[in-house]
């Protein structure tokens, strides 16, 4: 009998495409293929679906959602995790609505909406690096107070925002591109200047790889995710902003329901849960992925309850494709 | 080596014939014949890439072989997968401690196969069985004193160490393979797990042992058997061999002084950092000494008592430590690694894994991490100045990867830890603290690591090395403090012995130091340390 005699089969174009898919940028070449697979199947499945109007509403529809995964995307490589993003966003909103009615000047009331933003971003921030507790459970916490206080403030009903120059912010257009859209590009564009080529985004990186070792190599580690925490509680504000001035009115509640999009989106751009590995760009092929499903089902007149069964199928399938990768690179 | 003869066949516990393995089209095992009896320990040895872990892979069912044979008792086993190894007989024991720390020592020892009975039908854990099952092992192996209720973490790292042997045992192992067993222990401590070895070896369990101490080879192994470039280079009866010899085979052209000579004797240099009653609750007491130019200075002592945490204190890296201390004639007081790194202070911490290397990091990231600051222009970083610099480092320390843009985690341990000591080279410290330097590191590396350090201490740095290693530390250090109870007991000139380090560290022969501390270490039997 001979004992554990195996060939070497796997031809070299084999092996060659394996290392291929194996690199890092590979990732996001996939979601790209994935993303432009579904472009053609519904413009196939729908003549009005490349339109311009209908991919412009596309983009506005998923901006503020972007905002938020955008700056979810570095503290989740940090190794943090903010779910209490989109309850900030809903009561960023409401902070505006309500100073406005007090006859406060709207900008002065988006100002300090971004500042309750901050602050709560760094709650967040303080008590997870402080007191070293769970980033999940502290910030399903915060969600759920936060998203109670926007409730008591409104006493859960929508309040109108109609002011031509702040409703811009959600419907203008700047060289034919709707505000909200190029916002979001510009905020992604910045991220990724920031992750790719600063000392910060070198420290995001180190912090969620390995924050102990990072911490005895100098690498200021509370300070990076106090940073990321406070950022992520701007975008939300930023997002509820925008949102507002998008719908004419605050919803105490509006954005909350896309908490499971944006983490959704963070994850199936290639973003280690875990810390470490991310890619900003990722997150925004992936928010684009989830907002043309969105939009292709509807008009395809698919049921809004299909679409969440959808959309979680297409994040599980990523995610194991993900692994399948990177199991064949090890 | 040519093949065993029939007689030998019939007594063969394990025989390997010419196994056989390539990666990607490059050998890595060829042909490679083993052989080791019933109750023999074979110490297998051999420098970084020379074939050890694939072979141990091979046998615990990890990788396949291209091509040989394996046979167990005589019958030819075929090992696609783990599952075959341990039917086989088989068990490896990787060098990182993996256990359970929240279950307690008897379910850790049972969890491959937990003892259930059936009540209507549902599975119900009989703890009974897990324990006696457990007290059973423990007391086989001389154990008594570990009581199997308790919880897993609680124990000690040379005691986690043993329950994993007691777990791979569970079942009919026949053949244990240990992978650097003692990487993680301090000296005193390896010693109980010897003695568990021992008592193995005379049940008949076959024992291969992998290990970069030559004195626990020599003080353990029937047979010493070296790989070098994926052949067998050497077999040796231990008894019959000597250190040199072994070394001679391991490393082959490269055979030669492990350790590079001592400091010229002559005017000691300026002294640059004294540090004045450095104190840590729990581990330190009252710790006065300096280091000077040029000097390669030790810190030594058993686990637990107070020199692994020397280093560290000064860093800025324990919270609790309390010291007035001068740099280079400034006051210094870190609050922060940070801190430390800015006023001219590196290091190199033990736990490389955990503590030193951002594994999904490239190794031009991990090069450059501590002083990124330095490759900064306008707000960005570098990465062409950055890739020069690592690029560099890489040359200079015979660095073997693949370059600059690698990830770290798939370089072997000596080649990350020359990572780990070039970032701080990129600076350029006044001092440097070095934890277990080559802890984990094959003989090759550790050479050219050893030479290094000295080159950095010729070339005016400071060096504080923090070492539970003594052979190590006598062979490297100018000057060495030995510390015992948290105090420093002693200080040795650069030509003490290793058994002298020990003889202090260990206080006398019938008290040992730093009883009652995290544990309690044994006094070391000084065995034939390899005097390389």
């Amino acid at each position: 009998m001979q004992a554990s005699i195996t060939t070497s089969p796997a031809a070299p174009r084999g092996r060659r495409l394996l290392a291929q898919l194996g690199r890092p940028a590979a990732g996001l070449v996939v979601l790209l293929v994935f993303y432009i697979l579904i472009v053609a199947a519904f413009s196939l499945l729908s003549p009005y679906f490349l339109s311009l109007g209908n991919l412009s509403t596309i983009g506005t529809n998923m901006a503020f959602i972007g905002l938020m995964a955008a700056a979810g995307t570095p503290l989740i490589i940090a190794g943090g995790l903010d779910l209490s993003v989109a309850a900030v966003a809903g009561l960023a909103g409401v902070v505006v609505a309500l100073l406005a009615a007090l006859g406060l000047n709207i900008w002065v009331a988006c100002l300090a909406a971004l500042g309750a933003g901050a602050l709560l971003g760094a709650v967040n921030g303080l008590i997870v690096t402080r007191l070293g507790l769970n980033a999940f459970i502290v910030t399903l916490a915060t969600m759920s107070i936060v998203s109670g206080l926007a409730m008591v403030l409104t006493g859960g009903l929508s309040q109108p925002l109609f002011i031509p120059a702040f409703n811009w912010l959600g419907s203008g257009r700047v060289f034919g591109i709707p505000f909200p859209v190029l916002l979001t590009f510009l905020v992604f564009l910045a991220f990724w200047v920031v992750l790719a080529r600063t000392p910060f985004g070198r420290h995001v990186f180190a912090t969620g790889g390995n924050p102990e070792a990072s911490a005895l190599l100098g690498v200021p580690v509370r300070r990076v995710q106090m940073t990321l925490y406070v950022l992520s509680g701007l975008s939300g504000a930023m997002a509820g902003i925008i949102l507002a001035a998008m719908l004419g009115a605050a919803a105490p509640n509006a954005a909350g329901q896309h908490l499971l999009t944006i983490v959704a989106a963070i994850i199936l751009g290639g973003t280690s849960l875990f810390g470490g590995r991310g890619s900003i760009w990722g997150t925004l092929v992936a928010v684009l992925i989830l907002g043309t499903l969105a939009n292709g089902l509807t008009l395809l007149n698919v049921s809004s309850f299909w679409q969440d069964v959808t959309r979680g199928a297409v994040l599980l399938l990523a995610v194991g494709l993900d692994q399948l990768r990177v199991r064949l690179k090890a | 080596m040519s093949s065993p003869d029939r007689g030998a066949v019939a007594s063969a516990r394990l025989l390997i014939e010419a196994v056989s393995k390539a990666f990607g089209g490059v050998p890595v095992l060829r042909e490679v014949d083993l052989e080791a009896g019933p109750g023999e320990i074979v110490a297998l040895l051999g420098a970084n890439g020379a074939g050890k872990s694939t072979l141990m892979k091979i046998l615990s069912g990890i990788y396949a072989a291209d091509a040989g044979r394996i046979l167990v008792d005589g019958k030819a086993v075929s090992i696609r997968s783990p599952q075959d190894a341990i039917a086989a007989g088989i068990r490896l024991l990787p060098q990182e401690i993996s256990v359970h720390p929240d279950l307690t020592v008897a379910e850790n020892i049972a969890i491959a196969a937990l003892p259930s009975r059936r009540r209507l039908g549902v599975p119900f854990l009989s703890r009974r069985e897990i324990a006696a099952q457990a007290r059973a092992l423990l007391d086989r192996l001389g154990l008594s004193e570990i009581a199997a209720d308790r919880r897993m973490g609680s124990l000690g790292l040379p005691q986690q160490r043993i329950v994993e042997i007691a777990r791979a045992l569970v079942g009919k192992a026949r053949i244990l393979i240990m992978d650097e067993p003692t990487a993680a222990l301090a000296e005193a401590e390896a010693e109980a797990l010897f003695r568990v070895l021992d008592q193995l070896k005379a049940e008949g369990v076959t024992i291969l042992y992998i290990s970069h101490y030559l004195d626990e080879v020599f003080r353990l192994s029937d047979r010493v058997v070296v790989l070098r470039d994926g052949r067998i280079a050497g077999s040796f009866r231990t008894a019959e061999t000597s250190p040199d010899e072994v070394l001679t085979a391991m490393l082959g052209a490269m055979a030669g002084e492990l350790f590079p000579r001592k400091a010229a004797p002559g005017r000691p240099g300026d002294v640059v950092l004294a540090v004045d009653a450095l104190s840590l609750p729990g581990w330190i007491a009252d710790a006065s000494f300096v280091l000077r130019r040029g000097e390669i200075l030790g810190a030594f002592g058993l686990l637990g008592a107070g020199a692994e945490k020397v280093g560290r204190a000064l860093y800025g890296a324990e919270p609790g430590a309390r010291f007035a201390a001068r740099l280079a004639g400034r006051p210094f007081k870190p609050a922060s690694p940070r801190e430390a790194i800015a006023a001219g202070f590196g290091f190199v911490a033990a736990e490389r894994k955990r503590e030193g290397l951002v594994a999904g990091l490239t190794v031009r990231e991990n090069t450059t991490l501590p002083f990124l600051g330095r490759f900064v222009r306008s707000g960005f970083v570098e990465r062409r100045h950055e890739s020069e610099v690592t690029s560099n480092w890489i040359r200079t320390l015979s660095v073997r990867t693949s370059g600059p843009e690698q990830e770290i985690r798939f370089l072997s341990g000596g080649n990350q830890q020359k990572i780990c000591l070039a970032r701080w080279l990129v600076g350029d410290p006044k001092v440097l603290v070095l934890e277990e330097p080559t802890r984990g590191v094959d003989l090759g590396a550790r050479r050219e690591i050893y030479a290094e350090i000295r080159r950095l201490a010729d070339a005016g740095l400071a060096v504080l090395l923090v070492s539970g290693d003594a052979e190590e530390t006598a062979g490297l250090c100018d000057r060495t403090l030995v510390f015992r109870e948290g105090r420093i007991a002693a200080e040795f000139g650069g030509e003490t012995g290793p058994r002298d380090l020990l003889r202090m560290a260990a206080g006398h022969d019938d008290a040992p130091a730093a009883a009652g501390r995290r544990s309690a270490p044994q006094p070391p039997s000084l065995q034939t340390g390899a005097p390389l």
